[in-house]
């Protein structure tokens, strides 16, 4: 019994000693850039496409020589902590950064899990986060907005666009069918989808599924009984986009499919195949644009893989918060906080002009909204169709 | 919605379902019923066995009839190495096996995560077509997968139930020490019945990379599946695997088809704790003695 | 229905046969050595916050004491020989039932904990004498699809829990707990009070009766204990106290969804009762420590920690199957044997 007392305090111990230990002093010249994401479980994709995208807008930041502000220069550092997709993970991810690593940037957590968890350490600590997920509260919380921002476009912002561009185009379509995950993303995107159809005048039957399942087939034809022209894949991830694309197919499906929401296109057209040809997409990225182009041959340079669709939007995000504090000229958080509500109309790097809006629905304008664009995949590859400007 | 194209689409599907569940059931159970083992690290292999076939047929192009086995039996022979260091320590001793397979899970599944990275790729497909016989709508490589499938279960059974070392082996599950004192070499049908199971795993994960898609946590819901099945028709009984794999894949298309995701999962779920609670030795198990 | 079997319990669901406690005999100098040590650690822990003020630090410290009074609930189960996979949907339980009773009802946090403990003690109670009476694999298997329903419940219910968005904004205990050494003291006011509790059960009549159960069920009905009642009575217990680390852990977060109530946790206080140690209490506050503290040094090599952890399971479950606990307790035994022996003149 002695011994197990021993072993507990030699733990503890060692425990709280190497927790103190933790924070060497740090080099004057450096700017600590904070990073929560999953980096681990299921949620990974999203969490290495936040970190991706971030770390590059810091490597061109240090290309040209570093941060220049208030005199000094800073060389920028990306400090990373896995949340797995998990609050009570994001909490404690946060209180390291703000209080071991005395961060004052945070890019992420993606998913409103990590979001949520985080935001009651960062906003009373007047830490600017930015942070991408479907809950409302992100925004519409007791401090107002305060220091988050919301950098990806969350479907209020195009669903009504979306679908009455579907209106215009597909004018024969009367009833929409749509299948969803049943998780904190689905509940929360679905309804306002469901909604922006219903405003245009379509019939909505929508069918849940549990996350984690991959056969869809008996619900796909459970849709197809009840005679839909549309499929729309509203929010699932690209896994299960793919899937479903390719079952709908396999099934017999033969109306139009398009996916108002998720992510890049690439991913579902691996999965899918020659199944997904004609397949309509919600899309952040022409890869026509030089600048794009620039940023897909860094990306492709340094990292394997597919692209994740979160990398761009977080490149972005990257610099014109880089670019608020070198307006700011100061790391103070409130003056670059104030900068940042200030930039409207500034062209970023990937997406262009910068608007910030949600007054309306969220009490502050700290949403950015991005132009976007419905692409269709022809012949493999995913092509422009139309791109939606703000209203 | 009850028409008989619907219902016949729903017969189809529930025999692609079954295939797919019975497969890596079977070598599931056979790992409980020999060494009394419970496999937690299951659908790891059968994860790995994706992997082997997205290299072996659809990097290196081998032929598919020969890139199938070849694969499955690669990660089958690089598993024999897992055998002598973690599994024999196991072998029957049901509880320890749980855990401590349960942490083989764990290790494999996030190796392969920074070998591989997490996002999902695809394998691709045997063959595209899609028949349409009498308005019902098949993909091919489905009947593939089902047949496949079949041929596994029967050849499977007929090893049993016939060649020596079948025999051999269901000696041992009954009774490992009489069986030695028969002559059986007890460690080398564990070897054999280990290399059986794990083949099949590798080869079903193969199947389920092509038709679904390939990531290092894919073996999961295998897993899971696998589990209820095995409850469903016995733990240690292959009947019992193939009856289990045939009903819940039926229930499972006929259940999600009329009635919805959610409801389909509650109802299978619930269905098994009722089954653990009033007959845990499943609808073709025997109760211990 | 009973599907207990005629040999013990013990064998059936292979648990190793070091689980078996050997009746222990402390020399009278050991008991107060104990008390000392007991005390000294208690005063290291209430002075720690005083030295250290980082709360970073002090974040970690309470995720400690919330998860060391989950893993110790589970613990209590664990010593009648049933291991479950549901724990972390039971103190889901606790921390919904506080949540709502908090926000929906506005009554304090007092009130709160009670209905964290009542309200997944209410539904181990209903269960409880179905699924107790399986043994060992069954019982794992059962709590493994029961913590599943549970969490789609939570998902589902979307009027009641928030669904998969959960529901946020949750209120500290009182304003003054905003400040993390505040929550810190409350946190190890309720570990020293419960753990201390199931301390103070295991080393009783009831504690000696529960590893009597889990040794040999046919015989201890045998010898007058009521084994079904008493098992439903600890796993009762057991679900109670974990919904009151779930209390404490929602209202710490400010943030609770069925997420961070799913297989992962319950795996995670399984894992920690394993590693540390099955069959003693020190078990599962090692194991806790192991869990919680080890991915904060290791931050940013994620896959490793699982890779390790992983191989650690393995590595306890075949050789060490008393765990960590038990590993200490051979080193110094082996330890005491050399240099007692070389002291002797």
């Amino acid at each position: 019994m002695k011994q197990a007392l021993v072993s507990i305090a030699a733990a503890a111990s060692l425990g709280i000693s190497l927790l103190t230990a933790a924070a060497p002093a740090r080099a004057q010249e450096e700017l600590k850039i904070g990073v929560i994401a999953a980096l681990s479980g299921g949620g990974t994709g999203w969490g290495l496409g936040l970190q991706r995208g971030v770390q590059l807008a810091i490597d061109d930041a240090n290309a040209k020589g570093g941060l220049k502000v208030g005199g000094k220069t800073y060389k920028l550092r990306q400090v990373a902590y896995d949340d797995q997709y998990n609050a009570a993970q994001a909490k404690t991810a946060a209180e390291r950064l703000v209080n071991e690593e005395k961060v004052k940037f945070i890019f992420g957590p993606v998913g409103s899990p990590g979001a949520l968890g985080s935001l009651p350490v960062t906003q009373p600590a007047k830490v600017l986060q930015f942070v991408d997920g479907y809950a409302p509260a992100i925004l519409k919380n007791e401090w107002n907005g305060g220091y988050v921002f919301r950098i990806g476009n969350s479907n209020q912002e195009f669903a009504e666009p979306i679908v009455k561009w579907i209106k215009q185009t597909m004018p024969n379509t009367r009833k929409v069918g749509m299948i969803a995950p049943n998780d904190a993303v689905g509940q929360a995107a679905v309804p306002i989808l469901v909604n922006a159809y219903k405003r245009q005048g379509y019939d909505v039957w929508i069918e849940y599924y549990e996350r984690g399942s991959k056969e869809f087939t008996p619900l796909l034809v459970r849709m197809m009984a009840q005679n839909v022209d549309l499929f729309e894949l509203n929010s699932n991830a690209p896994g299960e986009a793919g899937l479903l694309v390719k079952q709908a197919r396999q099934v017999g499906f033969k109306g139009p499919m398009i996916q108002s929401g998720g992510a890049g296109v690439d991913e579902i057209i691996e999965i899918a195949g020659p199944l997904a040809e004609g397949f309509l997409k919600y899309d952040v990225i022409d890869a026509g644009l030089p600048r794009v182009k620039l940023f897909l041959d860094a990306y492709s340079k340094k990292y394997t893989g597919i692209l994740n669709g979160l990398s761009p939007v977080y490149y972005n995000a990257a610099h014109v918060v880089l670019e608020a504090i070198r307006r700011a000229d100061s790391l103070d958080t409130t003056k670059v906080r104030n900068e940042l509500e200030k930039m409207g109309g500034w062209d970023a790097p990937v997406f262009g002009k910068v608007i910030w809006t949600g007054k309306e629905i969220y009490g502050n304008d700290h949403q950015l909204f991005h132009a976007f664009l419905i692409k269709e995949v022809k012949g493999g590859k995913g092509v422009i169709k139309t791109v939606v400007q703000s209203q | 919605m009850f028409s008989t194209t619907v219902l016949a689409q729903v017969v189809v599907n529930g025999i692609g379902l079954s295939a797919t569940y019975i497969l890596v059931a079977l070598g599931f159970t056979l790992l409980f019923g020999i060494m009394r083992v419970v496999n937690f690290a299951h659908g790891a292999f059968a994860m790995l066995g994706g992997y082997a076939l997205y290299y072996v047929y659809g990097s290196f192009g081998v032929p598919y009839i020969i890139a199938a086995p070849l694969a499955a039996l690669l990660v089958a022979t690089v598993a024999l190495v897992l055998e002598r260091l973690v599994y024999r320590f196991f072998y029957q001793k049901m509880f320890q096996s749980m855990i401590g397979l349960l942490g083989l899970d764990m290790a494999i599944m996030f190796t392969a995560v920074m070998v591989w990275d997490s996002h999902e790729r695809s394998i691709p497909p045997t063959v595209s077509d899609i028949l349409q016989i009498g308005g019902v709508i098949v993909p091919a490589d489905k009947l593939i997968i089902s047949g496949v499938a079949g041929a596994a279960l029967l050849a499977f059974y007929l090893f049993t139930k016939f060649s020596r070392y079948g025999l051999a082996m269901r000696a041992a599950a009954q009774d490992m020490e009489i069986a030695e004192a028969q002559g059986v070499n007890t460690v080398m049908i564990y070897r054999l019945a280990f290399f059986i199971a794990i083949f099949m795993a590798a080869l079903a994960g193969g199947f389920y990379g092509q038709t679904y898609a390939l990531s290092p946590m894919m073996g999961e819901r295998p897993l899971m599946m696998a589990f209820i099945v095995v409850i469903l028709g016995g733990m240690g009984s292959i009947p019992g695997a193939a009856l289990g794999g045939i009903l819940l894949g039926f229930a499972d298309s006929f259940l999600a088809t009329f009635y919805g995701g959610s409801v389909s999962v509650f109802l299978s779920f619930g269905v098994v704790i009722l089954l653990l609670i009033f007959r845990p030795w499943g609808l073709m198990g025997t109760p211990e003695s | 229905m009973n599907t207990s079997n005629p040999s013990s319990t013990l064998a059936s669901s292979g648990l190793p046969p070091g689980a078996v406690p050997r009746p222990r005999r402390t020399p009278a100098g050991a008991g107060t050595f104990l008390k000392w040590a007991a005390v000294a650690i208690l005063a290291a822990l209430v002075a720690a916050p005083l030295l250290v003020n980082e709360r970073f630090f002090l974040t970690v410290a309470v995720m400690v004491l919330i998860n060391a009074i989950a893993a110790a609930s589970l613990h209590l189960i664990i010593r009648i020989g049933h291991v479950s996979l549901a724990h972390a949907a039971f103190m889901g339980l606790g921390a919904y039932a506080s949540v709502l009773t908090v926000m929906k009802l506005g009554l304090p946090f007092g009130v709160g904990v009670i209905a964290a403990f009542l309200c997944p003690a209410a539904l181990a109670l209903a269960i409880g004498p179905l699924v107790l009476r399986l043994t060992g694999k069954y019982f794992v298997l059962v709590t493994f699809l029961f913590g599943e329903i549970v969490r789609m419940v939570f998902v589902e219910w979307k009027g009641l829990t928030g669904g998969g968005n959960g529901i946020f904004g949750v209120p500290p205990p009182s304003p003054a707990f905003l400040d993390p050494r505040a929550f810190y003291y409350l946190s190890l006011g309720f570990a020293v009070v419960i753990i201390g509790f199931i301390a103070r059960i295991l080393t009783s009549e009831i504690g000696r009766a529960m590893d009597s159960i889990r040794e040999g069920e046919r015989l201890a009905e045998c010898s007058g204990v009521p084994v079904l009642r008493f098992k439903v009575l600890v796993f009762v217990l057991g679900c109670g106290l974990a919904g009151i680390a779930g209390a404490l852990q929602g209202h710490f977060v400010r943030y609770i969804d069925p997420t961070s109530f799913s297989m992962i946790q319950s795996l995670n206080l399984v894992v920690m009762n394993v590693i540390g140690g099955m069959y003693t209490l020190v078990g599962p506050m090692i194991g806790t420590i192991f869990l919680v503290v080890l991915p904060e040094l290791l931050r940013g090599y994620v896959e490793l920690q699982r890779v390790f952890f992983g191989i650690i399971l393995i590595v306890v479950m075949a050789f060490l199957p008393g765990g960590l606990a038990d590993a200490g307790k051979r080193v110094a035994t082996l330890a005491e044997k050399r240099f007692g022996a070389r002291s002797r003149p």
